[in-house]
């Protein structure tokens, strides 16, 4: 059986190559993010029957739990580590047309550690090494927003790297308290003992933890960087950090209050958090002239909706929060993509520039076009199900309150239809004076835009193709008791 | 004064990590921040020794006889501050490089005088 160790030693081994690679042949270089992402993507397929029976404990250095490091694969880790190599495979095919200029090849390092560390906070079992992979992930990003280099590039950079740093100053204080508590860093058997110690000093490494990976995932308050990052990026790099890295982050708060704080009563607070993100963030993006800033505006307004979805904490919400992961992941990568050769085209961010695309680049357009139905939620894409999902389950709950906010909920993917259809318009509908020639993305760019456009639709038309492995995440996250027993046995 | 005999490595800890703060949230010079941060580093990673420390503790080399596992210091915070000095180091490199790439599009290292991108 393949171990998935290989998922994390393959793609850093690897990445490591490029530079080698990047001597030899700088076009060479671009290709090595394409293997390691597609042996990702098939090693977690393959793993994922398996897991979905019972979760693959692995134990670095052959030290059993609680002394060495784990890895646990279960069905949340390997569904994320599928997506991000899904994900990294296609950016990766996207890049080799779209990333020409500047130090190529340190891009293409940067990015597979990106997607290295992104793996291993979605895969890891202790706490330590969650915040080593959580870093990895960190430092590459900030390097990339800036890959560019020009003058909104450096400042986004900057900030996200100031913020970034004094959040992972704050976790790394939570992982010392935890372990000055329980003397053991393995999430497991944290877990095991959470009751045994005084509430208070628990709570206080909690809230430093979920502060610290809070910045990461753009959760309210912690979120000022993200607009600029996003925005400032490469739409290569905009994809990969709104698709994939503000959710491993959330995953990573998910995984530390749900399962080794398995703090419910909290999970109120985090309700409402997210229904306030989710709010700010539709309502930002509203305000918007620039497109990617809107994406990026609107991708914190997705993350308030999993995190409202994943913090009603049943099964049912549960699963959708996690589908809606999926369904974002896709969508907004495929909207970067789009935008980012749109972009490209038209010489400006502005929204107004966007007039005529529809025309211009036809191909482009239809795949903008679909990841904004997708995301909007409407049938038959993969935003459908997903968002139904959410407010299915969140109406089946008895309160008010709840129906109050499911109420709000819908009222901002109003507002989210508003200003996507408002670009929509201006791409379709707004005709310019003196017809230009068509020029559409290059045969590479759109390939891997259509393969997610293919994906939004077919998981779209059959939500069934993933339910199992979502339900069984949701179980994963829910039933702590299992989490415990299957790493100390 | 036992107190202070017995906490103070926390006292100093916490005293760094709030000099460092101090200086992310009222400095706006990027150097100065960039001090702050490694301040606020330094903080942190000597709390994770003094979570590990014993007073007069030897090396917990369990071969040498006569001694005792609880004069023996944790060696599991050292192992761990040694990885967070390393991410510390690359992060201060990398906020340099960026700084020195700040100062030749801007002219300047006030942070302030960077506006390009506003909500």
């Amino acid at each position: 059986m393949v171990s998935p160790v290989l998922l994390l030693a393959v793609p850093l081994g690897l990445a490591l190559c490029v530079p080698l690679v990047g001597r030899v042949s700088r076009r060479a270089a671009g290709f090595v993010p394409v293997i390691a992402s597609l042996f990702n993507l098939v090693v977690s397929i393959r793993l994922l029957p398996t897991v979905l029976e019972e979760p693959i404990v692995a134990n670095l250095g052959g030290f059993p739990p609680p002394f060495g490091i784990t890895l646990f694969a279960g069905p949340v880790g390997m569904l994320l580590s599928a997506l991000i190599a899904l994900a990294g495979l296609v950016v990766s095919l996207y890049a080799l047309s779209y990333i020409k200029t500047g130090p190529t090849v340190r891009y293409h390092t940067l990015y597979m550690l990106l997607l290295v560390g992104a793996t291993g906070v979605v895969l890891t079992g202790d706490v330590f090494n969650l915040f080593v992979f959580f870093e990895i992930l960190c430092i590459s990003s900030y390097a990339l927003v800036a890959y560019v280099g020009d003058r909104a590039g450096i400042e986004a950079s900057v900030k996200y790297l100031i913020q970034g740093a004094l959040g992972s100053a704050l976790l790394l204080i939570g992982i010392g308290l935890l372990y000055g508590l329980f003397g053991t860093l393995n999430m497991a058997d944290i877990a095991a003992r959470i009751d045994s110690v005084d509430s208070v000093p628990v709570f206080v490494a909690m809230a430093l933890i979920v502060v610290g990976l809070g910045v990461e995932a753009a959760i309210f308050p912690l979120n000022a960087w993200l607009p600029d990052a996003h925005s400032s990026a490469p739409s290569s790099i905009s994809a990969i950090l709104s698709g994939i890295a503000i959710q491993v982050g959330l995953y990573a708060v998910v995984r530390m209050v749900f399962t080794v704080f398995g703090a419910s009563s909290v999970l109120l607070f985090f309700v409402f958090l997210g229904l306030l993100t989710l709010l700010i963030g539709e309502l930002c993006a509203f305000a918007q002239n620039n497109i990617k800033r809107m994406l990026a505006y609107s991708s914190i307004g997705q993350m308030g909706l999993i995190m409202f979805a994943l913090a009603i904490a049943t099964t049912g919400s549960v699963t959708g929060g996690l589908f809606q992961m999926v369904s974002h992941t896709l969508s907004k990568a495929l909207l970067f993509l789009a935008v980012g050769y749109m972009v490209y085209r038209s010489g400006s961010l502005e929204i107004s520039s966007l007039e005529g695309m529809g025309r211009r680049m036809p191909l482009t357009s239809f795949a903008f076009t679909i990841g904004v139905f997708s995301l909007v939620g409407l049938p038959p894409f993969i935003g459908f199900p997903s968002k139904l999902l959410i407010v299915r389950s969140a109406l089946a709950e008895q309160g008010v309150l709840l129906q109050v906010l499911i109420g709000l909920v819908l009222l901002a993917t109003v507002i989210e239809g508003a200003y996507f259809f408002r670009v929509i318009q201006t791409v379709y509908f707004k005709k310019e004076e003196g017809q230009e020639a068509r020029q559409d993305a290059p045969p590479m760019a759109l390939l891997s835009m259509f393969v997610f456009v293919a994906f939004i639709v077919v998981i779209g038309v059959y939500p069934n193709l993933i339910t199992d492995v979502l339900e069984s995440g949701a179980s994963e996250l829910l039933e702590r008791a299992n989490y415990i027993g299957s790493v100390l046995g | 004064m036992s107190f202070l005999h017995d906490y103070v490595y926390y006292i100093g800890a916490f005293g760094l990590v709030a000099i460092g703060l101090l200086i992310i949230l009222v400095k706006r010079n990027l150097i100065k921040l960039i001090i702050g941060l490694s301040i606020l580093d330094t903080g942190v990673n000597m709390f994770l020794i003094s979570v590990g420390y014993i007073r007069r503790g030897t090396a917990p080399i369990f071969s040498r006889p006569g001694l005792e596992p609880d004069g023996m210091v944790d060696p599991v915070p050292q192992a761990l501050v040694l990885t967070a000095i390393v991410i510390g180091v690359a992060i201060l490199a990398l906020a340099l490089a960026l700084a020195v790439r700040f100062y030749k599009t801007y002219g300047t290292l006030d942070l302030r005088k960077a506006k390009e991108l506003r909500w």
